[in-house]
């Protein structure tokens, strides 16, 4: 067993974990946070995208004892105050999410994005977006929603 | 010309607060108290005998509560399976429906075939357990080809199916297609595989069963299409009445059909939740996944089309093989059979038609329905067949098409396969696609492609599906007008994404003159008779029953309004959630009405199919040292009907079309076929679609309404694959054709394309 201690959306989490654990699992089953989803056993998908210490990781890719000190955002933690987050409002005003599985992760993932780069290019979001699967939409409003995305936090940050 | 961003409803959607937050809740986000966890052991053979199964290791392992094996199944009686087909085949044989044990017992036939059920106190407790599991196999030869199943001396999978032939059915006039072949002044001819693809939703499958002792109901937390159809499929299996079965489901991460069955290890759990008296959770692995959620397409037709000199359509012969899996779906065999002969003809006027289908048993994934479940196949055989018969005979494909469509004055066209095909206009469609597209400006786009040494092609699929089949003869929807104002909808349709609680919430809003935020859409929670959603159908069918249920919750309400006002009805009248006596300002509001006690109506209907159709119009680029093909232009015109919601529409055309050009471009399950073995097993192998691969679509409806149902839809869900696939795959072999590339089969994978341009160059040289 292991003693990790992780900063989750703000809040300090203390639990003792098998060692084989891996942070996705932490996240959902030990803290209830299961808007964080498991979509494969590959690290392919991208639906269990959360950041840690400030970049966008797949939560499935790391173990929970690997993340021990570490700050973990997820999509919980995205809205502030009932508030929606520009890229959260920009998905749903987009139609950039149907079922709404992989969301949370494209999300996640689009935040990771964007922090690296505010305004990319069509196909500078098609690479950033290789790691995130969906089945519904055909991608194209999930890139409109990303476009949108950067828009409305570049107008934020100005 | 009409813009698709209409100012009807720009995202936004109802559920979609919930689902960008992380609160939505899916079948793995079901956690009852006291659960306990399951772990299926799955055969890593495709065919074998089972010679024993050594589960005391497993028993053991600390945590194990129970191991279950297939003869655990035979004990409890569980070797029915559900399967819809109950109609009669070529020479009015049935289908042959052999048992199949919810654990394999005896027998393995196919990998990922779930043999035992390890329960334990943790996952990871159930899984490690799973692995001490010891299975000695007695291997049998496997066959993985539908064709090579049918043949003779191909290995036996089960023995009530001889020749491994699961269902032998025919549509249409043999001697009249064969007369019209054998006469006919041209014959176009192709055989065409439609490659096994795996829906994989992005959910993976999941359940968690609770059994509850003092009523003897089962309670199942499911990943569902709808809970009757689920409900139905579980009775059936287990002769526990359906209304000892409860299904809860709240948000479902995709289906695309795959999760409209009654999976096996859904069973198995209810009888561990029984026998243990705690509820039981099974969340699958993507891996498991493709080893054990049903695969889709998986057909082998070929096709012979008879033209006369001037390009008329006379006959159309198919010999179409489906492969079937090791087991019969609920769904796969109508989607294989009914759906395809039911829109045989195409949208042409084609005066002699004959299929015959034959369902074959093989050592794979059972094959159910899939987005569309037989009609973009047959739509990918008619549509490829006419423009290789265009090709062949020099005329213009959209022509050839212009000339053999069923006209305007022939509808409801009845067709030879016995489709009454509702009324459109297929000729306006085509006439309004080709202006979209620039169909006549293709020669300079194609010049302009080949100076920068990359071949064009442009493709064209004109295609009509029918919607609207169900296993419920009626949609039922109830209303509750609540004392606080709220209007709570009952539906037992069930959401996978396509956006019900906004577009049902739409129709209810606007028939009552209410705004949207006041109506609350609420899925499988009360037992009402009606369909699952899948087939394209909900909002024709549980959508017009909305309507019409507000209708009847004015009416009601007029009575009602009548007492209080102590007018007659007749002199109330309403609008916007409010009733007033005409000529008066005595008014009462629908919230008050409710005061003391909710008004409750309830509305039913029976809704006949629909028949969207459209035409598709793509060009695609291939770069001929790679043999990468993009799609560079897509162009759809479709009428589906009155559109409730253009922003909700348009992203089901965009899903549907990027799955077809999925299965076009990349997707293709692969079996080892010596082995047996599933060679793509996961998202590293199998070639899901990616963000880029269709960069935009450009959308425009030509409506034409429905008079089926109370709305004027037509279902459009799956019209986007039904067209995609025969269009983008007549792209790519129009880019190919002057090469002298003969007929190619999907994927078009750059390696696949690559070699078809080296082969061809060689041949030439």
């Amino acid at each position: 067993m292991a003693k990790v201690t992780i900063k989750v959306n703000g809040t300090n989490q203390t639990r003792a974990v098998e060692d084989r654990t891996l942070l996705v699992n932490f996240l959902r089953d030990e803290l209830g946070l299961t808007g964080t989803h498991v979509g494969c056993d590959t690290s392919q998908c991208g639906c269990c995208t959360v950041h840690v210490n400030g970049r966008a990781v797949k939560s499935c890719t790391l173990l929970a004892a690997q993340a021990n000190g570490a700050e973990v955002l997820t999509i919980e933690g995205m809205a502030k105050k009932g508030k929606l987050h520009p890229i959260q409002q920009a998905f749903s005003e987009c139609h950039g999410l149907q079922c709404g599985f992989c969301t949370p992760g494209m999300i996640m993932a689009t935040a990771g994005l964007l922090k690296d780069n505010a305004n990319p290019t069509e196909e500078q979001i098609y690479k950033g977006l290789e790691g995130n699967l969906c089945r519904c939409t055909g991608y194209i409003n999930i890139v409109k929603a990303v476009k949108r995305s950067a828009k409305l936090l570049r107008g934020k940050a100005r | 010309m009409a813009d698709t961003h209409a100012p009807h409803h720009h995202g936004n959607r109802v559920e979609d607060r919930r689902l960008v937050t992380g609160t939505g809740k899916y079948a793995a986000d079901w956690s009852l108290p006291g659960q306990l966890y399951a772990c299926f052991v799955r055969s890593d053979r495709a065919h074998a005998e089972i010679v024993s199964v050594n589960a005391e290791q497993a028993r053991k392992y600390p945590g194990v509560k129970r191991v279950y094996t297939g003869e655990d199944a035979l004990a409890a009686g569980y070797t029915k399976y559900f399967v819809i087909v109950s109609y009669p085949g070529r020479g009015g044989k049935h289908i042959i429906k052999p048992p199949r044990p919810v654990l394999a017992a005896r027998k393995v036939r196919h990998v990922g075939d779930a043999l035992a059920m390890v329960v334990a106190d943790t996952a990871v407790a159930a899984q490690d357990a799973a692995e001490l599991v010891e299975v000695e196999y007695r291997d049998l030869p496997a066959v993985v080809s539908a064709e090579q199943a049918l043949a003779p001396g191909a290995p036996q999978l089960h023995e009530e199916a001889p020749g491994n032939l699961a269902f032998d059915f025919e549509s249409g006039n043999e001697e009249a297609a064969g007369a019209a072949i054998a006469q006919a002044a041209h014959v176009t001819r192709l055989k065409l595989e439609v490659s096994r693809v795996a829906p994989s939703p992005m959910e993976l499958r999941g359940c968690t069963v609770r059994y509850d002792a003092a009523d003897g109901t089962y309670h199942v937390h499911v990943c569902i299409q709808g809970i009757n159809m689920m409900r139905k499929q579980l009775a059936a299996i287990t002769d526990v009445p359906e209304d000892r079965i409860v299904v809860h489901a709240q948000d479902i991460g995709g289906s695309f059909g795959q999760r409209s069955a009654a999976y096996p290890e859904y069973v198995a759990q209810m009888m561990a939740a029984k026998e243990l008296g705690r509820p039981i959770r099974w969340i699958s692995t993507r891996a498991e996944g493709f080893a054990s959620d049903t695969h889709g397409r998986a057909n082998t037709v070929t096709g012979e089309l008879a033209l006369d000199r001037g390009g008329k359509l006379l006959g159309l012969r198919l010999d179409w093989i489906s492969d079937m899996g090791g087991y019969l779906s609920a769904t796969g065999s109508a989607s294989h059979t009914r759906n395809p002969s039911t829109c045989m003809t195409g949208v042409y006027r084609i005066p002699a038609l004959y299929g015959r289908f034959r369902l074959a048993f093989t050592n794979t994934v059972p094959v159910a329905a899939y987005r569309g479940a037989g009609r973009p196949d047959m739509a990918y055989v008619i549509e490829r067949l006419v423009s290789q018969a265009a090709a062949e005979l020099k005329i213009d494909p959209a022509e050839l098409r212009r000339r053999n469509f069923i006209p305007k004055e022939a509808f409801p066209y009845k067709t030879p396969t016995g489709s009454t095909y509702e009324a459109t206009d297929l000729h306006g469609v085509l006439e309004r696609a080709l202006k979209f597209a620039d169909w006549k400006s293709f020669p300079a786009r194609r010049r302009r492609s080949e100076k920068a040494g990359k071949l064009r092609g442009l493709g064209i699929a004109t295609v009509i599906e029918n919607t609207g089949a169900g296993l419920f003869p009626k949609d039922q929807v109830e209303i509750e007008a609540t004392s606080a104002g709220g209007i709570d909808v009952y539906t037992v349709s069930q959401s996978q994404g396509q956006g019900h609680e906004t577009s049902f919430g739409m129709i209810v809003a606007q028939t009552l003159g209410v705004p949207l935020e006041r109506v609350r859409i609420r899925q499988g929670v009360k037992p009402l008779i009606g369909n699952h959603t899948g087939g394209s159908r909900s909002t024709a069918g549980a959508g017009s029953a909305c309507k019409l249920a507000a209708l009847k919750l004015i009416q009601q309400g007029k009575s009602l309004a009548a007492e209080r006002l102590e007018v007659e009805p007749s002199q109330v009248e309403y609008a916007g959630g409010v009733f007033h006596t005409r000529g008066s300002k005595r008014k009462v509001t629908l919230g008050e009405l409710a005061g003391k006690k909710p008004i409750n109506v309830m509305a039913e209907g029976t809704f006949g199919p629909t028949f969207p159709n459209g035409c598709h119009i793509t060009e695609v680029e291939i770069d001929p040292a790679t043999g990468v093909t993009r799609i560079v232009a897509y162009n759809a015109v479709d009428d589906c009907g009155n559109v409730i919601n253009h922003t909700i529409v348009e992203g089901q055309v965009h899903g549907a079309v990027t799955q077809g050009a999925g299965q076009i471009f990349g997707e293709q399950v692969v079996y080892d076929r010596e082995t047996g073995q599933l060679l793509t097993g996961s998202f590293m192998d199998y070639c899901m679609p990616r963000a880029g691969l269709v960069p935009h679509v450009r959308m425009q409806d030509y409506p034409v309404p429905s008079v089926s149902n109370a709305l004027g839809v037509k279902g459009v869900g799956e019209s986007g694959c039904t067209a995609s696939i025969p269009s983008l795959a007549n792209a790519v072999m129009d880019a190919l054709r002057p090469l002298g590339v003969p007929p190619v089969d999907m994927p078009f994978t750059p390696a696949r394309v690559w070699h078809a341009i080296s082969s061809a160059k060689q041949k030439s040289q």
